[in-house]
């Protein structure tokens, strides 16, 4: 009884997570400064071969775009559902512990000094630079992570962290030439704009296998979930698993970095609003789950960031900042412990 | 001596990074045995178990689980043949009893940890014998202490383990938990052959119900031996470093002392 109920759950959850993806990518390919129909978008979507200005419009900008926000948004969701298990620290995730940061100054500093010379960044070099400024953002955290056995001071840590990297890098953009800064600036912002087939296609190859990985990580996770101690006894290999999580958290949150900037409270909002619609926090369920509602989350609020003040385009962090900060603050207000 | 040994440690010493907290603990358990592990606080009880847990690395020394070396287990093979109760407080969030009790099964599940017919039934059982049925759905952090223990003693049944490693499992629990707990493990102990190893704070408890004594003082294992060969004269005052007969004047005034001789603990040389 109490079983079927649960499975129910999970199964009516994950039925509105997959509806909701299918409305907001819909909406997503209709809304925009062209104005297209919906006849006229369905006819390009069908017809992708003609010269149209709406196939143009729907091929190049909008479904990359679109398909960019839900596929980094899954990936930002999963990256702090993992931290937040590893850490046991419910408002960690790769913003508020600084690992966005770390890698968004990494990517600036490589853009920097290859335009600067004129050399074009490829995606896979961003890629790599993100990476690795996440790595150092990370070694920090794990570092101070010893030393404070506080949640809170873990957590004000990493908005230190994040606070140093985010002033070197705008001291960068500062003395940066000035055809650069154009660029840099919208995108240390934060935005799913300008992102197109061949971004995307190098982000869905680096978070598709960092999310199925997780994915397959879930069964450690559901026993690191009972602390260290537990999951030693009944037979993790601790240093692998350490390892494994850190690295797939990394690399998810350095791939959204490298593409769309630094995006806040999609790491924390999102795992919280999942274990309260699942009412579970097993990782095998809350992995698919965070990243159907990390879609589901970024391509809501992209709609917003585009459509509110059209045709002037927010900030995609200024949009899950006001959507995604009260979430974090209702969740803190209802701990029990 | 029929049935070999389960758990068996020679000259072993542990500590944390070449700082040796107990030397040369020799000692041996074999299937349905309790042997409990006293002295004072810091003495190193925990260290021990810890160390046969595979958590910290001995320093010298060997432990040899079933006659094979500890360092030669696979984790899945380790955590079958041995589970614990350790101090340290879980909390995790949003789960229920059942779910803590089935995180036990995890050296028997696949590679995403989904429960098969089998272990649903080993749970099923788990959670009746250690008698949790009505709290199973409840979360695991509405409970209290008593509660808490009782479940993850079901955890650590879960793995069906031939050693059970336990740390000050009754220390938080009321005397009327306290002694359900013990009277259980007898049981287990009884019907299942596990042998269990374990620290206790409670000298009474471990007079009552550990088939054999391993006292820790000072950096070493002090004294092995039945319950009545450790509880003789002033040992147990100097064990603690108390003046002679304090033990004796505290445990003639606990209530704990009336409960105990109903049972078949100590044969009258309470004097």
């Amino acid at each position: 009884m109490e079983e079927r109920k649960r499975t129910a759950r999970s199964g009516a959850a994950f039925l509105l997570l997959a509806v909701l993806l299918l409305v907001l990518l819909w909406l997503n390919l209709l809304a925009g400064s062209a104005g297209l129909r919906a006849e006229e978008v369905l006819h390009a979507l069908i017809h992708r071969k003609e010269s149209g200005m709406a196939a143009g419009i729907v091929w190049n900008i909008r479904l990359p775009r679109l398909f960019a926000a839900a596929l980094l948004g899954g990936a930002l969701s999963v990256s702090g559902f993992l931290l937040q298990t590893f850490f046991g620290n419910p408002i960690a995730g790769p913003f508020v512990l600084g690992i966005s940061s770390g890698a968004k100054l990494a990517v600036a500093f490589t853009m920097i000094a290859c335009l600067g010379r004129g050399i074009a960044v490829s995606s896979v070099s961003m890629v790599v630079a993100a990476f690795g400024g996440a790595m150092l953002s990370m070694s920090f955290i794990l570092l101070a992570s010893r030393k404070l056995k506080s949640m809170a001071l873990l957590v004000v840590c990493g908005v230190m962290i994040g606070y140093i990297c985010s002033a070197l890098t705008e001291i960068a953009v500062t003395f940066a030439d000035d055809s650069n800064i154009v660029n840099l600036h919208n995108w240390s912002m934060g935005s799913f704009s300008g992102i197109g087939w061949g971004n995307l296609g190098v982000s869905a190859l680096v978070t598709v296998p960092a999310v199925a990985g997780s994915f397959l990580l879930s069964k450690p996770m559901s026993a690191w979930q009972l602390g260290e101690s537990h999951a030693q006894t009944v037979g993790v290999n601790l240093s692998r698993f350490r390892t494994a999580l850190i690295l797939l958290s990394s690399i998810l949150a350095a791939s959204v970095t490298a593409f769309a900037g630094p995006i806040s409270f999609v790491g924390v909002a999102v795992p919280h609003l999942m274990k309260s619609l699942l009412k579970t926090a097993k990782p095998i369920l809350l992995i698919p789950a965070c990243f159907l509602g990390g879609a589901v989350f970024c391509l809501f609020c992209d709609l917003t960031a585009r459509m509110l003040f059209a045709p002037t385009e927010l900030s995609i962090s200024t949009v899950t900042a006001v959507f995604g900060a009260p979430v974090v603050i209702h969740m803190l207000m209802n701990r029990r412990r | 001596m029929g049935e070999s040994a389960i758990l068996r440690t020679e000259q072993l010493t542990v500590g944390y990074e070449k700082r040796p907290v107990v030397s040369r603990v020799t000692l041996e358990l074999k299937p349905g045995e309790m042997l409990g592990l006293i002295g004072p606080n810091g003495a190193g009880k925990t260290t021990v178990l810890r160390t046969i847990l595979r958590q910290l690395p001995p320093l010298e020394g060997k432990i040899l689980l079933k006659g094979i070396p500890l360092p030669d287990y696979r984790e899945r093979d380790l955590a079958r043949c041995c589970a614990a109760v350790m101090t340290v407080r879980a909390d995790p969030e949003l789960m229920r009893c059942e779910d803590v009790v089935a995180a036990g099964r995890y050296p028997y599940t696949g590679r995403l940890g989904i429960l098969s017919e089998r272990d649903r039934r080993i749970i099923e059982s788990t959670v009746r014998t250690v008698g949790i049925e009505e709290i199973r759905y409840a979360d695991f952090d509405s409970i209290s202490d008593g509660q808490r223990q009782r479940v993850l003693l079901a955890r650590a049944l879960c793995q069906e383990p031939e050693l059970l490693v336990l740390d000050e499992p009754t220390s938080f629990l009321d005397i009327r938990h306290k002694l359900e707990f013990m009277e259980l493990l007898r049981q287990l102990l009884r019907e299942k052959r596990i042998a269990v190893i374990m620290s206790l704070h409670e000298l009474e408890l471990a007079r009552k119900y550990s088939d054999r004594i391993l006292c820790i003082r000072e950096g070493r294992a002090d004294r092995q031996g039945t319950p009545d060969e450790i509880f003789t004269g002033t040992y147990i005052d100097s064990l603690f470093d108390m003046a002679p007969g304090s033990w004796r004047s505290v445990w003639h005034t606990q209530s704990l002392a009336g409960r105990c001789e109903r049972k078949r603990c100590l044969p009258g040389n309470l004097e």
